[in-house]
């Protein structure tokens, strides 16, 4: 039987465990000075090593010498995605390849993937990044941890199950796929985490609930969710029908992967960035300045000791706000609000700019649809059209077309008032909107 | 007296009714009657099997959306103007039949918001109506 986690206005954080209390909880002056420290010494290390910012620091006028505060980090040129891809395959790196001891790649779905390699020294915190999240979920030494996460290529796999053993938990390497197996294995090793795509994970507790698995006395308790956004409601609907507690953290390849910043149980809808390996800034992604304290803007990360592969002022794209107050939970870490959606993937439809988090902000207020949506952009006729598929709940379905025609008008109103274009809405069949083992792909542009 | 339909929420997609119809056939229910039309993207497509209940049951273990509705059946003489007669009665008692389909040519399903009424104007008409019983003797061995 498994224990269920009390809800978290009842949770006892002083009960919880915190895997590095001494930078978790330290004061915010001995974070910055932290941060200060590693700064300079990773600008100077970055300088020295990589010639493609020795060259653009010395266009832009700058050299190590110039940063002496943590503000001094503007002076540093951006760096993004394309960077990384001209100097595919190793052109980025700062070390000799015979001390890099792993490669991990972008799932790449548009040209070239970008490859990172990491250090001993790189793996080592790596793997206490994860450990600090895995704890924030409650995750210990006791937890028998499942992967539904691919291993290979992508970091979610490998960077989780170092950060779990770290702990000393007990990693079972299933990997992606093969749903039924993974069920059994719950049932057949007492698993007591797992670690998935909030979509996958939906996938597992659907599947399960069909093989009429009880998901309410099994031995799962915890979620520990990754490599997509994670909808609140969605969220919810998992931890409901799972009977677990879910957590989701945050990462990207390009800075190391999974556990820049995971999520507590105080904040549902924030997370705490390991701000002593990660210097944040929140610009405006329209002219790179800084956003006011708190205000909403992209998410700029500058690794503080990262060898392998030194990145300055990496562009996230990903739009998010940050809080610098303590948190309930004990810790002193800065709080990212979740990122929903991202500078890049926002439509312009018919000259309006249109996110698909909105969509799923207003499925998630219609309780008769379930947390699932597909977006479809087309200009077949010549004129943009943007279909918005819905996925109706069971209860939703009447045997009357008429009422069918006229709940599929009621969310294309809430769409058209939210959005401020008018959507084709399509339903689909309860499960008939794709569950992603991987990444969810909520948006096809077709447009030519 | 009335019989048990079950309608389906279907997409107008290939495979989508097959996939209804082969879980009634893994399951041993026989379709009566059904109907589809082209609604667009979706349709509601609506059985009468031979057990309705077990029918739901397999539909809702699949995750479909599905429901059991009551609708009128009335079996026809096989004979010219019958089911002119049906349709003008319920049009003289004002009543709207909001979809319609048959079972076999003599066995025809009819839905109407006001289920009592129409069958009292189709029975003052001279009608027959069968309901779930009457309909698995009446059917059985009938081609439809």
């Amino acid at each position: 039987m498994g224990t269920p986690m009390p809800t978290p206005d009842k949770i006892d954080f002083s009960k919880l465990p915190i895997y590095m209390p001494e930078v978790e909880c330290a004061s915010r002056e001995r974070i910055r000075a932290i941060q200060l420290a590693k700064l300079i010494e990773q600008v100077e290390y970055t300088y020295a090593r990589v010639p493609w910012y020795r060259e653009k620091m010395n266009q832009m006028g700058v050299s190590p010498a110039d940063i002496k505060t943590l503000e001094d980090v503007r002076l540093l040129p951006f760096t993004d995605k394309s960077a990384l891809r001209e100097t595919f395959p190793f052109g980025m790196f700062a070390t000799p390849m015979d001390e890099i001891v792993e490669l991990h790649s972008s799932s790449g779905t548009t040209g070239k993937p970008i490859v990172v390699g990491y250090t001993k020294q790189d793996m080592e915190v790596w793997s206490e990044c994860i450990a600090r999240l895995a704890q924030m979920a409650g995750v210990t030494a006791a937890d028998r941890v499942q992967m539904a996460f691919g291993y290979g290529m992508f970091t979610g796999g490998f960077g989780l199950h170092y950060g779990v053993q770290r702990i000393g938990g007990t990693m079972i390497p299933a990997g992606a796929g093969n749903t039924e197996r993974h069920i059994q294995m719950i049932e057949d090793y007492g698993t007591t985490a797992i670690i998935a795509t909030p979509s996958y994970a939906m996938h597992i507790c659907e599947v399960g609930e069909q093989m009429g698995f009880d998901w309410a006395s099994s031995t799962l308790q915890i979620g520990l969710f990754g490599g997509e956004p994670c909808p609140p409601k969605l969220k919810a609907e998992i931890e409901s029908r799972m009977h677990i507690t879910c957590t989701d953290n945050y990462g990207l390849t390009e800075v190391m992967g999974p556990g820049v910043s995971g999520e507590c149980l105080a904040h549902r809808d924030q997370q705490h960035i390991a701000e002593d390996h990660f210097l944040w800034e929140v610009v405006d992604p329209e002219t790179g300045e800084p956003v006011a304290d708190g205000e909403m803007g992209e998410l700029v990360l500058t690794p503080l000791d990262k060898k392998g592969i030194p990145v300055l002022r990496y562009c996230t794209h990903d739009l998010t706000r940050v809080v610098t107050e303590k948190c309930e939970c004990g810790r002193t870490l800065a709080r990212m609000q979740k990122v929903r959606s991202r500078c890049d993937d926002m439509l312009i439809i018919r000259g309006t700019n249109v996110f698909p988090s909105q969509v799923e902000d207003v499925i998630s207020e219609i309780d008769l649809l379930a947390p699932h949506y597909h977006i479809v952009v087309d200009n077949e006729t010549g004129l943009d059209r943007m279909t918005v598929e819905v996925e109706i709940k069971p209860e939703a379905f009447s045997d009357s077309y008429e009422e069918m025609q006229a709940f599929s008008k009621v969310v294309r109103d809430k769409l058209r008032s939210v959005l401020l274009v008018s959507p084709v809405v399509k339903l689909v069949e309860p499960g008939g909107i794709a569950r992603a083992i991987g990444k969810a792909k909520h948006v096809d542009d077709l447009r030519k | 007296m009335s019989i048990t339909q079950i309608s389906v929420f279907v997409e107008s997609k290939p495979g989508h009714m097959g996939r209804v119809l082969g879980a009634f056939s893994a399951n041993g229910i026989n379709v009566h009657g059904f109907s589809a039309s082209d609604t667009g993207e979706y349709g509601i497509v609506r059985f009468v099997v031979d057990d309705t209940d077990r029918a739901l049951e397999v539909l809702q273990s699949m995750g479909s959306a599905a429901r059991k509705t009551e609708v009128l059946c009335v079996k026809l003489d096989d004979s010219v103007g019958q089911l002119q007669k049906v349709m003008e009665t319920l049009a003289e008692a004002k009543l709207n039949v909001a979809y319609c389909y048959s079972l076999a040519s003599t066995y025809i399903a009819l839905s109407v918001r006001d289920l009592p009424g129409a069958e009292a104007a189709l029975q003052a008409a001279g009608m027959n109506m069968v309901d779930n019983a009457d309909l698995a003797n009446f059917m059985v061995g009938e081609t439809m």
